[in-house]
């Protein structure tokens, strides 16, 4: 059986299922009646929570099932292609995409089943999980996509999960995140389509495959180029690159913590940077053109630089960790454009790295935020005493992102220094090594201020969070402890090689899909 | 298994446990850990081990230079897991305390015995993190300057990551860095890759060690860590894998030339003098004893730097003896510190009668660290002086500029002298302080004492039997072809010592002079001089921060005007505030960033 299309029906189709159960639930409150489905409603507090978990437990599996099967490519309908030209939609799984819906998944489940206890403070659950499925379902449908228009759409509909995911809160600062997240967001989106219509125009296709083709006849020209500047406009903002990031710092903070981990963990990268590299490299084949690489190596050290140097500044836990993946982004988005395959492992092993660690952070601001309803760094303290889990968790993240050995941050950042070495990149090689001090030096103070010291006053009778939560922490931290086993030979031929082949591959992309 | 792993991961293992079990088997447990890790290293050693189960791969290795460090590593690991016994007892945290020494032990043996150069890095980065914790569990006090250890050392490791990349780039890129091995490597410091691979390792060292301009982080962890931390780590370990890696480096992995030679003789003599100035002037012991941890770091880069055996030899038994007689300084200063709850000069004095082991130990200690004949420390110092005045017959710069180095050396020595005469007073002589003559202080107890007797042995050993011991076990066979230059019998001069002690004795027992000696108060100008006012050998040294030009460079000192850390602090957060001030919040602004950056990338792209 085709696994293919279930990692986006399954989320999908949840999102749509669980608002019907909502309202059965709602006639019973309002009736105060038995209803015939006295059991589901007994159930009916829980059921969002059992429903949507259920369904990321599953996803994460079949993602766990699709390791290592080579190239498959599904076509919606079964239309087959007619004299070599491809009609219908395709849904392509390659390593990139692979090891893109291992980060989605994994990821979103660990989410979900933290979201369990943290958003019992909030009031509609059910409306959260339809929302954070359809944010799975889009990503999903992204970096499986094999078709430029349903990428977009897809991209929009976890954008637009997103958008509302950041205002769930609706407090005025939450409300106002998200409408400069939405208009920017918005704007990129509108440059993307534009980029898409171009490109139809240029090439009469929306496959991407055979947009590749098409390119690969015609060589690069000026079109290529533009829609090229657009896609990472577009993409650049949804992966906060700079200068195109400022929406971030206030969206990733308001949203709670589930889905801030989402977001700064996941999101940036599936409809960020794995949408631009995708296009970029094996699309538009741009993988050997210099200006291109130059470019993201550019824009990956300015926000390398000034991301760090913002989070140092950072009083707020929260906005700390957002500016914080504004450099860590840099990072991987230096490594891409070095284009190399040693820089594109270092990339794609520093995404899947930071997608645990910064996930986990946000799980742990949570945690905080959840105890102490408090975020301003300045005024928390000693509470590694009160919540032992929380703490030793966020050590372990932090030192992780920071690079100290053996943690995993430590080898994906060695794999990109010496992939710029390699390529005698020596003073950018320089600029990460430095600005990955200053990444030691602003965990080290969220350390100090949060976890170590004197435990304040007002913090005496704080507990440690519920269960559910501790749990998805601590199979985040042993995340962060031992994902540095994914370069040892064996198991890095089996996830991390086959996605580097895929961008070394660069424009190839058509010919392995269309079978040529 | 390959046997080297055993004492890299055994510690490690009983570490989990200790994490898991109640106190009474936990101090067993670290006890017998720290004691079988010594004793693998010293069968290691001395019970030289079949060339068939030494390791065939190449991510180990054992030689001389290894083997004598891990020996070290073990013993002074176990020294200080049996005084911190009963000087961290009643204190919060030991758990984890425990758990870390352990850690630090293990990973130290990693580091010494490591053959790739990432596997030296994982295990020299993770000793930065226990370094942290370590530090940390000072309580309150001590965080920041955890903190500032942390980032001086983790960011050192960094840019050491750096000159390991350099070093693959320079020794073979078509090899996978992770089968690289150390023993194979051999650049010459031509071009600037080269150059600025040795320049990255020799920071790191740098850092771990404490060599200046990286020093910083020393003083303000010893004033407020616990001392068996800093008398473990700064004083002892670090110091072992800072020299083990800068001889590493300039012995083996890179050919050394005079240039990189003069780098180094400057770092060292800058660091004796400026370090040991610091010294004179401070008012508390555990800072004062973390000044001099740097100041001796000097002699032991002095002598690599002067890249000719006998000054290597002499830089590397400096090594050995620096730490054996640290660690007893601070394993005194803790007990001192155990007994009388401060760690003030100001506040000590007269302890001599009461805590006659430790002032016997101290003693022992603070002569062997200023270079007094026979103790340890002048048989490494007078092995370095060699080394120097030989630089002074070859050629160039460093050659050219050999006094200076040699004057450095021993300025060096006699302020350091002057120092600990100031500590000897202010704690064991004079008057005791107000605040301290009510109360009663006895010796500490003998798993305290015997850690410290044991140094202070050592010390006399490697001292007197220079020759016999330490330098034939353990560094002349790591560098071939060391020749003395003048003649020194230590056995002789110590037996002229003693006969002229002998002879004092006598006079002083037999003649008039015990009879005509007597014992009263201080007096000043004919005045019984009121405990208030009494001198407490700090005030003495206060002049020396009044010279008009020392003032300037103290004050500016104690501003931190020199201090890397807060240089680099500034100049960061100058560009965190201008890029803080255009992050307005405001839509529109943003929105023309976007713009602009469009524009500029179809500039870029389209022209």
């Amino acid at each position: 059986m085709n696994l293919i299309p279930l990692f986006i029906a399954l989320p999908l189709g949840a999102a749509f299922l669980l608002p019907i159960l909502r309202y059965r639930n709602f006639d019973k409150q309002k009736t105060g009646q038995a209803n015939p489905a006295v059991i589901l409603g007994k159930w009916s507090k829980r059921t969002p929570d059992i429903v949507a978990n259920l369904i990321n437990l599953t996803l994460l599996v079949l993602s766990l099932m699709v390791i290592n099967r080579g190239m498959l490519v599904y076509k919606m309908g079964g239309w087959e292609p007619f004299k070599g030209i491809p009609i219908g939609i395709y849904l392509v799984l390659d390593g990139l995409s692979v090891l893109m819906l291992l980060i989605i998944n994994s990821i979103g489940f660990l989410a979900a089943l933290y979201s369990v206890n943290y958003m019992e403070k909030y009031t509609d659950k059910t409306r959260y999980y339809t929302l954070f499925l359809l944010l799975i379902a889009g990503m999903n449908g992204v970096v499986l996509s094999g078709d430029m228009f349903n990428l977009f759409v897809f991209l929009e509909v976890a954008a637009i999960a997103s958008y509302a995911l950041v205002a769930f809160g609706t407090e005025a600062e939450e409300l106002e995140a998200a409408f400069k997240y939405q208009v920017m967001g918005t704007v990129a989106s509108g440059f993307i389509l534009l980029g898409i219509a171009l490109l139809y125009s240029f090439s009469g296709t929306l496959n991407m495959a055979d947009i590749a083709r098409i390119i690969n006849q015609q060589g690069i020209q000026g079109t290529v180029l533009f829609v090229g500047a657009l896609f990472i406009m577009g993409f650049g903002l949804k992966a906060a690159i700079m200068p195109f990031h400022a929406w971030l710092p206030d969206a990733h903070p308001s949203a709670p913590a589930p889905v801030s981990a989402m977001l700064s963990g996941v999101l940036i990268k599936a409809i960020g940077v794995y949408a631009l590299v995708r296009i970029l490299f094996n699309v538009l084949g741009l993988g050997e053109t210099k200006s291109i690489l130059y470019i993201l190596m550019v824009l990956g050290i300015i926000s390398m630089v000034a991301g760090a140097l913002l989070a140092l500044g950072q009083r707020d836990f929260k906005r700390l960790l957002a500016y914080s993946s504004i450099s860590q982004i840099g990072y991987i988005v230096f490594a891409f454009g070095l284009g190399t395959p040693l820089g594109f492992l270092g990339g794609l092993f520093h995404l899947l790295n930071h997608a645990t660690f910064k996930s986990l952070l946000f799980l742990n601001s949570g945690a905080i935020v959840y105890a102490t309803e408090n975020r301003d760094l300045e005024k928390m303290g000693g509470l590694l005493e009160r919540m032992p889990v929380t703490g030793t968790t966020a050590t372990i993240a932090s030192m992780s992102i920071a690079g100290v050995p053996p943690l995993s941050g430590f080898w994906s950042k060695l794999i990109i220094i010496m992939a710029a070495i390699q390529a005698e990149q020596f003073i950018f090689a320089l600029i990460a090594v430095l600005i990955s001090i200053i990444t030691l030096a602003y965990y080290l103070k969220v350390q100090r201020l949060a976890f170590f010291g004197k435990l304040g006053q007002a913090w005496k009778k704080t507990k440690e969070v519920p269960g559910l939560m501790c749990a998805s922490m601590i199979i985040l931290s042993l995340l962060c402890l031992g994902l540095g086993i994914l370069l040892l030979p064996g198991i890095k031929s089996m996830i991390l090689d086959p996605a580097v082949e895929v961008l070394k591959n660069g424009a190839q992309y058509a010919n392995l899909i269309l079978g040529e | 298994m390959n046997i080297l792993l055993y004492p890299i991961i055994l510690p490690f293992i009983i570490g989990i446990f200790c994490l898991l079990t109640p106190k009474k088997v936990r101090e067993t447990l670290v006890i017998i850990g720290s004691l079988l890790t010594f004793g693998l290293t010293v069968w290691f050693f001395f019970g030289k081990i079949a060339p068939d189960r030494l390791p065939t791969t190449g991510y180990f290795r054992f030689d001389s230079l290894s083997s004598f460090v891990l020996l070290a590593i073990g013993l002074f690991g176990f020294l200080i897991t049996l005084y911190s016994l009963k000087y961290m007892a009643g204190k919060n945290r030991l758990r984890e305390y425990y758990t870390y020494l352990l850690w630090t032990i293990g990973a130290s043996s990693g580091v010494v015995l490591a053959n790739n150069l990432i596997l030296l890095l994982v295990f020299w980065g993770f000793l930065g993190l226990t370094l942290y914790l370590l530090i940390g569990i000072g309580g309150q006090r001590a965080l920041p300057a955890a903190k500032k250890a942390f980032i001086i050392v983790g960011g050192s490791d960094a840019l050491m990551l750096l000159g390991i990349i350099l070093i693959w780039l320079k020794a073979g890129p078509e090899t996978s860095i992770f089968s690289l091995p150390m023993d194979g490597i051999s650049i010459p410091l031509v071009g600037g890759v080269a150059i600025a691979a040795y320049l990255c390792l020799a920071i790191a060292s740098f850092a771990k060690a404490g060599a200046m301009p990286f020093h910083t982080w020393i003083p303000d962890m010893a004033e407020t860590a616990p001392l068996s931390v800093t008398a473990f780590l700064p004083a002892s370990l670090d110091k072992l894998l800072g020299i083990y890696l800068l001889a590493r480096i300039s012995l083996n992995l890179f050919v050394m030339n005079q240039a990189m030679g003069l780098v180094l003789l400057i770092v060292g003599a800058v660091t004796i003098i400026a370090a040991v100035m610091m010294a004179l002037v401070q008012h508390d012991l555990k800072r004062l004893l973390g000044y001099h941890a740097v100041s001796q770091v000097g002699y032991m880069v002095l002598g690599i730097g002067t890249g000719n055996p006998i000054g290597i030899a002499g830089g590397l038994f400096h090594m050995l003896n620096n730490v054996i007689y640290k660690q007893g300084l601070f394993l005194a200063g803790g007990a001192v510190e155990k007994r009388v709850g401060t760690s003030d000069l100001d506040k000590l004095g007269g302890l001599a009668r009461v805590m006659p082991i430790t002032f016997v130990t101290f003693l022992i200690a603070a002569l062997s660290i200023s270079g007094i004949p026979p103790f340890n420390g002048f048989v490494s110092k007078w092995m370095i002086y060699q080394g120097v005045i030989e630089v002074g017959a070859g050629q160039g710069l460093g050659a050219r500029l050999w006094i200076i180095w040699l004057i450095a050396a021993m300025f060096g020595s006699a302020l350091t002298l002057a120092s600990f005469m100031k500590l000897i007073y202010a704690i064991f002589l004079g008057q005791r302080a107000k605040e301290l003559a009510r109360k009663r202080v006895k010796e500490v107890s003998w798993t305290m004492w015997l850690p410290m007797g044991i140094l202070a042995g050592l010390c006399v050993i490697f001292g007197v039997f220079a020759y016999r011991t330490a330098l034939k076990i353990f560094i002349l066979p790591v560098v071939p072809g060391v020749s003395f230059l003048g003649v020194w019998s230590p056995g002789l001069a110590t037996l002229l010592i003693i006969i002229g002690l002998a002879i004092g004795a006598i006079i002083y027992w037999l003649g008039n002079l015990r009879k005509s000696l007597r014992e009263d108060a201080s007096y000043v100008g004919g005045e019984v001089l009121p405990a208030e006012v009494r001198v407490t050998g700090v005030d003495f040294y206060n002049t020396i921060k009044d010279f008009a030009l020392f003032k300037v460079i103290y004050k500016k000192a104690e501003e931190k005007l020199f201090d890397i850390y807060d240089l680099g602090r500034n100049f960061v957060f100058i560009f965190t505030k201008g890029l803080q001030r255009i992050h307005t919040g405001v839509l529109t602004t943003y929105f023309s960033w976007i713009l602009i950056g469009l524009v500029v990338l179809l500039f870029l792209l389209m022209r």
